[in-house]
């Protein structure tokens, strides 16, 4: 081996060296030394000063008609307040209006249906395409075939019935709601009178969790604690409204409407009490034959004597309501549940609970509820005012490739799950850049949106048939008239009350409940695509992209699972991704509870790929009178 | 206006009344939306997020078997602790005594105050809090795009590699204070405010005012049978004796902010103890 001299070891230093400092710079250490740099001895992003200003707005867009106060420096909006209460997609207002990734002028789709693919169009483009083909469907004589679904009752949402109407389709439908099912379940929805009650007996409605008015039943919340109100809930999970009630009765899940059929058994055989409802003779005969106390005790998992207890409670209360629709935001049942929880209404002659209609809202379509019409429906044309059934209906799927063949629009200031088939998406205000009766807007509109219900009358006036059908501007909202007689269709429910038994009783294959439970902000999901509200979730519900559904000890032992195991969820519809377990006895036995909300396709980087949503497998058996499917409680294994 | 007596007379306090709240979130989005928080791309990634307010969920399930189970939600925030409080006349809670860079201080009206461009970042603080009510930025605070709009102007957004943490909003007192000395009111004692959760709280659940004055909401409400204070040891001791023996052997933490409630089980929850 050759000497190494001094020569040849100065030469290998020196390439040590500059080999040494070549890859230190090729390796892009030194530039992120600087950008370091940079951060550690820049200035943060200052916010712009300026001159402090509250405003005041009402929303128009929401159905509480939240009342806000607008804290504004300069031209920018950095706060919302309020003393009254907000309802969360008011709370989030800000999040919507700056948000970045908020549509900024109509979109037109450029790729294949679903692929998010869209280029700006200028409005009038957007509006006279939309229009002509509306027209061409119309000569062509089939107007029926035009269809829209509205987020909301909201006055965009009365506007668009009027307009889909007037074009000569009965095809209007409104995304499942509380006022939804039990208008179609009763003919009319119920009005409480929470603030005179003495007694509440709610069957899984979660009052304080975004029922009902979520903002109005806030106040009732307070109102009910001065006055020692006496609430019982039953449940198959103790959420907060089970822990404020006064008294929580755990029940089986999905046999709330069982208990209200044993309540109203012994209600008209023991107590003797009659109700004024049409066929109120039969139906009370089916629930006699077939739902004796002592079977209803079995299967709804609550012992005879505190079914009797809670019965006379309720009926020698001055003045009790049972209430109905189970869930928050997201809020399912059955016409049987609906119709038998407002029969103990009648039952007790409650004077919190009455039948009314608004005149703008009709909810009377082709098909009895937005379920049935994705289920059996055709549509040639459709408008998705606001709304995301794509995401929100348990037929999603289904609707997905009805939407494909279809000519879609969607107004929607964020992309989502059902904007993505759409063929145009129309920009919509946020309330804050609205002008209202109330207000003028609190800041100006970003680039090129336009409020809703512009779009929808500016479309009505390009439209031949619809010309002179709408007002050009504000529009009369409707008018509530009570409804005058209670009557109710047993033939249509009474199969749907045989079936009860089978659907919550013993199954095989399927041993195990699914139900749902809401987490704060998040709501039935229209919240995931705020950062703040993703602040907000619990780790018990996710962390680091791991999603948890929730379980009882005694049940996961049987099943073999343990804190944090993955688990895999099948229904007869089908499986639901990896998710993990979540110990905790606030759920009932044999119970798996999983979040509502999570696992959007396309609603923003923020609310994309987190979570699974569990309407893919939940029960999507339509009923017949509401016309939604009752997808509250699903039979499904896991492994 | 002439000002005679330029003493602080306040001692802020909060009161946060868990029978009442419904774990709406008001308070979170508030509090967010007031101090700037920074929005990564995932926050729902726990040990990423930086957040002043914690909307904690707690359930007594661990002793309790369904259908005899509860659920509360419970906001924590910085609880402005007070330590012992032996003679030094602005308390000395366990962050402040610990912080190399004068970043973190006690003020006399008894706010723990945070000053993010102090901070050098060595997480002392955050290691001493018992609360875990301190956040630490890994990451450089981002508002992507139009995000930046919505920055309130009052309260700085801080860098990466400092700490951050609720300061009872104090810069709204700040605002409250410069607008009353336009009015000619120099009297520092005569301005008061309301925290962004506070004012956001719609069941009234959060009640914030000065601990100094026995006539004050807050001061009534923490003096209730239901208060208590977030695993504060000491509180449980009644002998005055004892309490000042032991109050000169260890630091205690004595926070400002008292949680109520009627439940004993929170109560045992929130005090580490079986059976109040």
């Amino acid at each position: 081996m050759k000497k190494i001299d001094r020569k040849d070891f100065l030469k290998i230093g020196s390439g040590a060296v500059v080999g040494g400092l070549a890859g230190y710079t090729l390796s892009g250490a030194p530039f992120l030394g600087f950008q370091w740099l940079v951060e550690w001895t820049q200035d943060q992003y200052v916010p712009a000063p300026g001159i402090e200003k509250y405003v005041k707005a009402v929303s128009d867009s929401c159905t509480c008609g939240c009342k806000v106060s607008v804290r504004k420096i300069g031209d920018r909006a950095v706060k919302i307040e309020s003393k009254e209460g907000v309802c969360p997609a008011c709370l989030n207002g800000l999040q919507l209006l700056y948000h970045p990734e908020r549509i900024a002028a109509p979109m037109k789709r450029t790729g294949s249906k679903g692929s998010g693919n869209f280029q700006p169009v200028s409005w009038e483009q957007a509006l006279k395409d939309i229009s002509s083909k509306m027209n061409s469907i119309i000569n062509e004589g089939k107007a029926n075939t035009i269809a829209a679904v509205n987020k909301n009752e909201s006055l965009n949402g009365q506007l668009m019935e009027k307009f889909i109407k007037a074009a000569g389709s009965n095809n209007v439908y409104y995304e499942s709601s509380l006022n939804s099912i039990t208008s179609q379940a009763l003919g009319g929805y119920i009005k409480y009178n929470f603030s005179n009650t003495d007694y509440i007996l709610s069957f899984g409605s979660r009052l304080v969790e975004g029922w009902g008015d979520a903002v109005d039943m806030q106040k009732q919340f307070l109102n009910w604690k001065k006055k020692n109100v006496k609430i019982v809930q039953a449940d198959s999970v103790c959420t907060r409204t089970g822990s404020i009630a006064t008294e929580f009765v755990g029940i089986k899940p999905g046999t709330e409407a069982i208990l209200a059929f044993g309540i109203a058994n012994y209600l008209i055989t023991g107590k003797k009490k009659i109700s004024s409802g049409g066929e109120f003779a039969k139906w009370s005969q089916i629930i006699i034959n077939k739902y004796p106390l002592g079977k209803v005790a079995q299967i709804t998992g609550i012992a005879e004597d505190k079914i009797k207890k809670i019965a006379d409670e309720f009926a020698a209360a001055k003045n009790p309501v049972a209430v109905a629709g189970k869930g928050g935001y997201g809020v399912s049942g059955s016409s049987a549940e609906i119709i038998a929880v407002y029969c103990l209404n009648t039952l007790v002659k409650s004077k919190a609970a009455s039948l009314v209609k608004n005149s703008a809202v009709s909810y009377s379509a082709e098909f009895a509820g937005l379920d049935g019409f994705i289920k059996d429906g055709n549509f040639a044309m459709m408008f998705l005012n606001g709304s995301d059934p794509v995401y929100k209906s348990v037929l999603g799927d289904d609707l997905k490739k009805k939407l494909e063949k279809a000519f879609v629009v969607s107004i929607a200031p964020l992309m989502n799950d059902s904007s993505a088939y759409a063929d145009y998406i129309l920009p919509p205000l946020s309330f804050l850049e609205a002008e209202t009766k109330e207000n003028k807007p609190v800041v100006k509109a970003l680039k090129e949106t336009k409020d809703a219900k512009e779009i929808i009358t500016s479309l009505a006036a390009m439209v031949d048939k619809t010309k002179n059908a709408l007002p050009k501007s504000a529009v009369v909202s409707g008018r509530e008239s009570a409804v005058s007689k209670f009557s109710f269709n047993v033939s249509k429910i009474k199969a749907e009350i045989d079936a009860y038994e089978k659907k919550v009783g013993q199954n095989a294959e399927y041993p195990v409940t699914l139900v749902p439970i809401e987490i704060p902000l998040v709501g039935d999901g229209d919240g995931l695509a705020f950062p703040y509200v993703l602040k907000s979730i619990d780790p018990s519900t996710m962390n680091v992209g791991k999603f948890y559904v929730q379980m009882n000890r005694e049940t996961a032992d049987k099943y073999g699972f343990s804190e944090g195991s993955s688990i895999k969820i099948t229904s007869a519809r089908g499986k639901l991704g990896k998710a993990y377990v979540h110990l905790t006895d606030v759920v009932a036995p044999e119970t798996v509870a999983i979040p509502l909300g999570f696992g959007h396709e396309s609603y923003t980087k923020y609310g994309n790929e987190k979570g699974l949503n569990p309407k893919k497998i939940m029960t999507a058996d339509v009923d017949p009178l509401t016309g939604t499917a009752d997808w509250w409680s699903t039979r499904v294994k896991i492994s | 206006m002439i000002v005679k007596d330029t003493a602080m007379k306040r001692k802020w306090g909060m009161a946060i009344d868990l029978d009442k709240c419904t774990g709406c979130g008001a308070c979170s989005i508030a509090c967010n939306q007031e101090n700037n928080m920074p929005i990564f791309e995932d926050d729902s990634d726990v040990p990423k997020r930086v957040a002043f307010l914690e909307l904690m969920k707690v359930t007594n399930d661990r002793d309790a078997k369904f259908p005899d189970v509860k659920t509360a939600f419970l906001p924590k925030m910085c609880q402005q602790c007070e330590g012992n409080d032996s003679g030094h006349h602005k308390g000395e809670p366990p962050c402040v005594s610990v912080c190399p860079a004068v970043a973190t201080d006690v003020g006399d009206d008894g706010v723990v105050s945070q000053i993010w461009s102090r901070c050098i970042g060595c997480r002392y603080c955050q290691t001493a809090c018992p609360y875990e009510a301190r956040a630490f930025n890994w990451w450089k605070p981002e508002y992507e795009g139009s995000f930046k709009k919505s920055l309130n102007a009052e309260v700085s957004v801080a860098s990466r590699g400092t700490i951050v943490k609720c300061t009872f909003c104090s810069h709204i007192w700040k605002r409250e204070r410069d607008k009353a000395v336009a009015k000619g009111i120099l009297d520092i004692n005569a301005v008061t405010y309301t925290p962004a959760c506070a004012s956001a709280c719609p069941t009234g659940a959060i009640v914030f005012g000065d601990l100094n004055d026995p006539e004050s909401e807050v001061s009534k409400l923490a003096k209730s049978d239901r208060a208590v204070r977030l695993v504060n040891t000491i509180d449980d001791v009644k002998d005055p004796d004892k309490k000042k023996a032991l109050m000169n052997k260890k630091q205690f933490m004595n926070p400002k902010v008292y949680y109520l409630t009627s439940q004993p089980w929170l109560r045992d929850m929130m005090r580490f103890k079986k059976n109040s």
